[in-house]
């Protein structure tokens, strides 16, 4: 998908190869070793200032493709986004030249007050009025399109009016951003609400699609006895998260894929095993689109 | 059909609030968002206030960071502004009360951290200064770096600071808290925070500088002191970043600073 728009940056665009979410403990590793990864995601947020952080940044972004992945707009707030915050990532995107930006279908910001997780969203045409319009103002402030993830849910709203995949499907094609399928989520949110995974992955518009992520995550049983799965990033990719992975590259082609840790993060080894293990997958789709245009 | 904003006021009430969920299975799904925020929280503000966790244990910093949250919840998206208020907190936080000096330390910490994380920004070219004219020079208010704080605080926290990062219990033992106050400058130098002590001219002068004082108001206060020497210092160091010219007051009467 190289001739993706979202993949577009001023340079250094990210290519359609298994990337790694860099964070805080392998900072040292990677600059000294220079390890073969094809490109690194940050957190946006956790570079907005100067000083040592914003040093490594730089100097990844000298070696590396570099995305940026934001945690902090809170697209889904019913009030006004955070003009001050926006102009911050405005500030570190043109500063970083990225190749991929992107930010969540969730909320985090009511009354002023920032809840330090994605919120779910209930699936209504309010809710999909102010997501497009948030959208439209920070691609304007970025001066670029953006890729949307969609979330993993726990909580779903009887007012619900709108499948999840046809709410960011109506997203993409109202706010023209693109979207960053995150399979764990999929698998995640699909097995909490008796969703069918596939049914999703085959709903989103192939042609939108920028990046995908891939990540671990935990079963726990609650109170009341029943099981969720907890997207919690700590843990390999599971298997049957591999498995709708593969669907997904056949569905969409070779596609930008991150493994993404935030919680327990292993030694760098076992991240850049879990990215081979991706761009093996990539590699055969790439072979087999090869073999059916041939 | 409640509208997005009130939904979302219902969820943060639920959420950092005692409001109650409508239902048990609701609430158990809304209690994984509630141990997230929370965790999340007390994380950041365990990575801005290592020393204040060290001296309180992680159990009671969990429990007192976490009453803290549900009272002052970040109003930023960047964890690294959030914990300004927690110095104060500590101060005012009964079962903390006999620490006399935690509150200190916690000022320090927060100090560190804005240092650690302010954006950058580059020194003062001293041609700038250079082409003055030399009537000017009293009428200069200099931006210092975002970097650079100035603390005055009532206990030696900079050195309980050291000692409990460092594990050094012998330092710890020599601390005399009653050796009254330390005069603290905070600033980035290299991409490392450094926390230096001054006496307290020094740190007026500094304090002062910080302010945005014009300098002939420095040389009003302290008409003895070598102000060209402390001003040239600042500047070799990087902490001054660009200066305005102050209109004085008619009666402003002449100084002795000197390039």
């Amino acid at each position: 998908m190289s001739g993706n728009p979202a993949n577009e940056g001023a340079h250094g665009p990210i290519p359609a190869a298994a990337g790694i979410g860099l964070r805080f403990p392998h900072h040292g590793h990677v600059l000294q070793q220079r390890p073969q990864v094809a490109w690194f995601e940050v957190h946006a947020e956790n570079y907005l200032g100067g000083g040592a952080a914003r040093r490594v940044l730089e100097r990844v972004r000298a070696d590396y493709p570099l995305s940026l992945h934001g945690v902090g707009l809170s697209l889904g707030s019913a009030g006004e986004l955070d003009a001050q915050h926006l102009r911050r990532i405005a500030e570190l995107v043109r500063g970083t030249e990225p190749g991929l930006v992107s930010e969540h279908l969730s909320w985090s910001v009511v009354g002023g007050e920032y809840l330090a997780d994605l919120l779910p969203l209930p699936m209504t045409e309010e809710a999909l009025e102010v997501v497009c319009r948030h959208v439209e103002q920070t691609q304007a402030a970025l001066r670029r399109r953006i890729l949307i993830e969609n979330p993993s849910t726990y909580l779903q709203f009887s007012h619900s009016t709108i499948p999840e995949w046809e709410f960011i499907t109506a997203l993409a094609q109202r706010s023209g951003c693109g979207i960053l399928c995150d399979v764990n989520n999929i698998f995640v949110s699909a097995s909490n609400h008796g969703w069918d995974a596939h049914t999703y992955l085959d709903a989103l518009p192939a042609g939108a699609v920028g990046e995908i992520h891939l990540a671990g995550h935990a079963l726990r049983t609650l109170a009341d006895g029943s099981v969720v799965r907890i997207d919690d990033h700590g843990s390999p990719v599971a298997a049957e998260v591999w498995s709708l992975y593969a669907q997904a590259l056949r569905r969409f082609g070779p596609t930008p894929t991150l493994i993404e840790w935030d919680n327990d993060i292993p030694a760098f080894d076992l991240l850049l095993a879990e990215a081979a293990q991706a761009a093996a997958l990539l590699r055969s789709q790439a072979a087999a689109s090869h073999a059916c245009a041939a | 059909m409640p509208a997005l904003l009130e939904l979302q006021q219902a969820l943060h009430a639920q959420i950092l609030g005692d409001a109650p969920p409508a239902d048990a299975a609701s609430a158990s799904r809304l209690a994984i968002h509630r141990n997230t925020v929370l965790a999340t929280l007390v994380n950041a503000l365990r990575l801005s206030f290592p020393a204040v966790q060290r001296v309180v244990g992680a159990e009671f910093f969990e429990g007192g960071t976490r009453e803290f949250i549900r009272r002052h919840p970040p109003t930023s998206p960047c964890l690294n502004d959030y914990g300004a208020g927690l110095p104060a907190f500590l101060a005012a936080f009964e079962p903390a009360s006999t620490l006399v000096y935690l509150a200190d330390v916690a000022r320090l910490e927060w100090a560190v951290n804005c240092a650690l994380h302010a954006d950058d920004a580059p020194r003062l070219d001293l041609a700038q200064l250079a082409a003055l004219e030399q009537a000017a020079v009293s009428r200069l208010r200099f931006a210092m770096h975002p970097a650079v704080s100035v603390l005055r605080l009532e206990y030696p926290a900079d050195a309980i600071w050291r000692a409990v990062l460092e594990q050094d219990d012998a330092a710890m033992a020599a601390i005399d808290l009653a050796a009254g106050p330390v005069y603290l400058l905070v600033e980035r130098d290299a991409d490392a925070v450094q926390v230096r002590r001054l006496n307290a001219a020094r740190w007026q002068f500094a304090a002062r500088l910080c302010a945005g004082d014009p300098l002939y108001t420095m040389v009003q206060q302290a008409p003895d002191a070598d102000l060209s020497a402390w001003l040239a210092e600042h500047l070799a160091c990087g902490r001054i970043t660009g200066f305005q010219l102050h209109q004085p007051p008619a009666h402003a009467p002449p100084t002795g600073v000197t390039r």
